[in-house]
């Protein structure tokens, strides 16, 4: 089976020949497969955000390789990666990264508007989401009239309005209380059991315990990559 | 994204900083106005004032013929080249009529109690309407003036061939004329006193021109006579002729062929001719008009040129912060093109609403400027309006680019990581 992202010798470097030279991600190289859910774990600094950033293509390596899908995201254009990060991949953040001014239903569609859905079409998308996430009845508030965990479930909905085939989740429970956090985790099981390709990056070996594979970033470096017993929530 | 998602992130935008979008709004608004002030009361002035030049003829030619002969005490020997002028001009095609035009400063008309050199000038009351009489020009033609002055008979009968011919003591008014010396009664059949000498009134033409203010009354106060006249009156054989061509396009045509006619009519040692198109005074006039309106409508372009830095400037400030939004935009999916089209549009309807508001500022500022400075009502052209509304659009796309292309740029990593 052809693997859904594929990592090879991948550098992230900051500054590169200064004395100040950081690299975030140090020879990183790394597959994952259609219907895992991965967890990326590491201390501040290990270079785990840097990471979700190049798998997200939100930001382009220094050097290596990465294959999303089997195609080459270096060779990729502004125009064809904003395409892949509307097509295939659902972001989650820690700090939600919803627009303020718009409504919980307008933050959910736009995705779907940068996709050039009508906007019936695009209606229904948006609301199936929203009812998956349990918050149908509150299309019309603003992100700052709601809670964090519902602030969280909206971005949640904003992602798999799309029907990505991969969810990245960046600290997806740093801001919330340990139950909310706990209903978000649930969710991400819920939708990888549903096929979704889940990547969640977190400090926490407690969260990473949710996943069924835990990848452990240490300098920019994978220090550990295995299997293990699933958590369930 | 498609244009109507990007109107409705525009608007929504706006309309989420009313305070600030107004102000912003107020450079153009301004700008607008008053470059739609000016450029429409100069343009209205010049069209009125083209409107009158047309309605007295603006496909003529002007004929002078001079002589300088003259008798020991001073007189003058010119011969009346009228008759030759007019029966080589009756055969002559693309001429439509054909007469003497000289003014008479020497006349003064009467009748009863009305005297032409008692009057001065009209007044504007505070109303704007035009009271008090001004001296009609008396004009010493040919049967055929009416002809070319676009003059048509309202009562009686226009001069004839006849009357210059038996030299006959008769006139005919010009409506304006008619009014201040009859008032409401038919001045056919009456006689005036044309510098003591009996003239019969035989006929009153119609009004060329609408409206009653000061430009328009004056176009029809005036009295002709028949040139012939003079031999009455007194005075020198007339100088100056009009010729009326059927269009502007045989004017060219005709004056080359006058001017061939005039050189074997006119002795060039006792005399001259020229012919010239006639207006071309008013013209130059008008011109200068448009030359002054050029020079204000440039000053008040420089304030909508501060207005559209105005725009830049509040566009710039709202790319920095909106940087995070920008961020998520672009981490959801949103192309760079989309980026540009969203504050591009926004720049745009800003700039749009206040030029509509500006048209409306630009508007009443025409209608009170042709007031004060004309004594005329003045309403914008569609024309400016249309060019008032695409300027002030297209001052939003030229001065929103480069926010918006500097949104577009900001990479997505770090506009997220903004607060």
């Amino acid at each position: 089976m052809a693997h859904l992202i594929e990592l090879r010798g991948v550098f992230k470097i900051y500054g590169e020949g200064l004395e100040s030279e950081v690299r975030a991600l140090d020879g990183v190289s790394l597959t994952v497969d259609p219907g895992e859910f991965v967890a990326i774990v590491g201390q501040s600094g290990s270079g785990k955000s840097t990471m979700m950033n190049v798998l997200g293509c939100l930001d382009i390596p220094t050097r290596g390789d990465y294959f999303l899908d089997g195609t080459d995201v270096r060779e990729l254009t502004d125009k064809e990666l904003s395409h892949i990060r509307n097509k295939q991949i659902g972001f989650i953040f820690q700090q939600y990264n919803l627009i303020q001014s718009l409504t919980v239903l307008e933050n959910v569609e736009l995705p779907l508007i940068y996709q050039g859905i009508n906007a019936d079409d695009r209606y229904d998308l948006a609301m199936e989401a929203l009812e998956r996430v349990g918050l149908a009845g509150r299309v019309k508030h603003k992100p700052t009239e709601m809670s964090g965990g519902q602030q969280q479930r909206v971005a949640i909905a904003r992602a798999i309005a799309t029907k990505p085939p991969i969810i990245m989740a960046d600290e997806p429970t740093g801001a919330l209380d340990s139950r909310t956090g706990h209903e978000v985790l649930q969710f991400l099981q819920q939708l990888n059991k549903e096929g979704s390709t889940v990547i969640l990056i977190t400090h926490d070996n407690g969260i990473a315990a949710t996943a069924r594979r835990c990848v452990r970033l240490q300098d920019g470096k994978i220090v550990e990559d295995r299997q293990q017993e699933v958590d369930w929530l | 994204m498609n244009i109507r998602q990007a109107i409705k992130m525009a608007w929504k935008s706006i309309l989420g900083k009313k305070g600030r979008s107004m102000l912003t709004m107020l450079g153009i608004i301004i700008g607008i106005g008053a470059v739609m002030t000016i450029v429409s009361a100069m343009n209205g002035y010049k069209e009125k004032t083209m409107e009158q030049y047309k309605a007295m003829g603006s496909d003529q030619l002007q004929v002078s013929i001079y002589s300088w002969m003259y008798d020991e005490d001073g007189n003058s020997l010119a011969p009346d080249y009228f008759p030759d002028l007019y029966d080589y001009c009756v055969g002559l095609e693309g001429v439509v009529g054909v007469t003497p035009n000289s003014r008479s400063w020497d006349l003064t008309v009467s009748y009863g109690t009305k005297n032409s050199s008692n009057m001065q000038d009209y007044q504007v009351d505070e109303k704007g309407n035009v009271v008090g009489d001004m001296p009609p020009n008396v004009y010493l033609v040919s049967d055929q003036y009416s002809m070319c002055r676009n003059l048509t008979i309202a009562r009686g009968r226009d001069l004839s061939v006849l009357d210059t011919r038996n030299y006959n003591q008769v006139c005919v008014l010009g409506a304006r004329a008619a009014k201040t010396f009859f008032g409401s009664a038919d001045p056919v059949g009456k006689t005036m006193q044309v510098n003591g000498c009996k003239f019969d009134v035989v006929g009153v033409y119609a009004s060329r021109i609408e409206g009653e203010d000061y430009q328009s009354v004056r176009v029809d106060n005036f009295i002709i006579l028949p040139y012939t006249a003079r031999r009455v009156l007194g005075g020198e054989q007339p100088t100056d002729f009009i010729v009326k061509c059927s269009n502007s396009d045989v004017m060219m045509e005709v004056k080359s062929k006058i001017e061939g006619f005039l050189k074997g009519l006119v002795d060039r040692n006792t005399g001259d001719a020229y012919v010239d198109m006639e207006n071309s005074w008013q013209q130059y006039e008008a011109e200068q008009m448009g030359m002054i309106s050029l020079v204000l409508g440039g000053i008040a372009a420089i304030s909508l040129l501060v207005g559209g830095i105005g725009i830049m400037n509040i566009m710039l400030v709202t790319v920095t912060e909106r940087t995070r939004e920008i961020g998520i935009r672009r981490a959801i999916g949103a192309q760079r093109s989309s980026i540009v089209t969203q504050f591009l549009m926004e720049a745009a309807m800003l700039c749009g609403i206040g030029g509509i508001l500006g048209i409306g500022l630009g508007t009443a500022g025409s209608v009170i400027a042709g007031r004060l400075m004309f004594q005329m009502t003045i309403y914008p052209a569609v024309w400016i309006t249309v060019c008032a509304f695409s300027l002030s659009v297209a001052l939003g796309i030229i001065f929103g680019i480069y926010p918006a292309v500097k949104a577009a740029n900001l990479q997505p990593v770090e506009a997220l990581r903004a607060e």
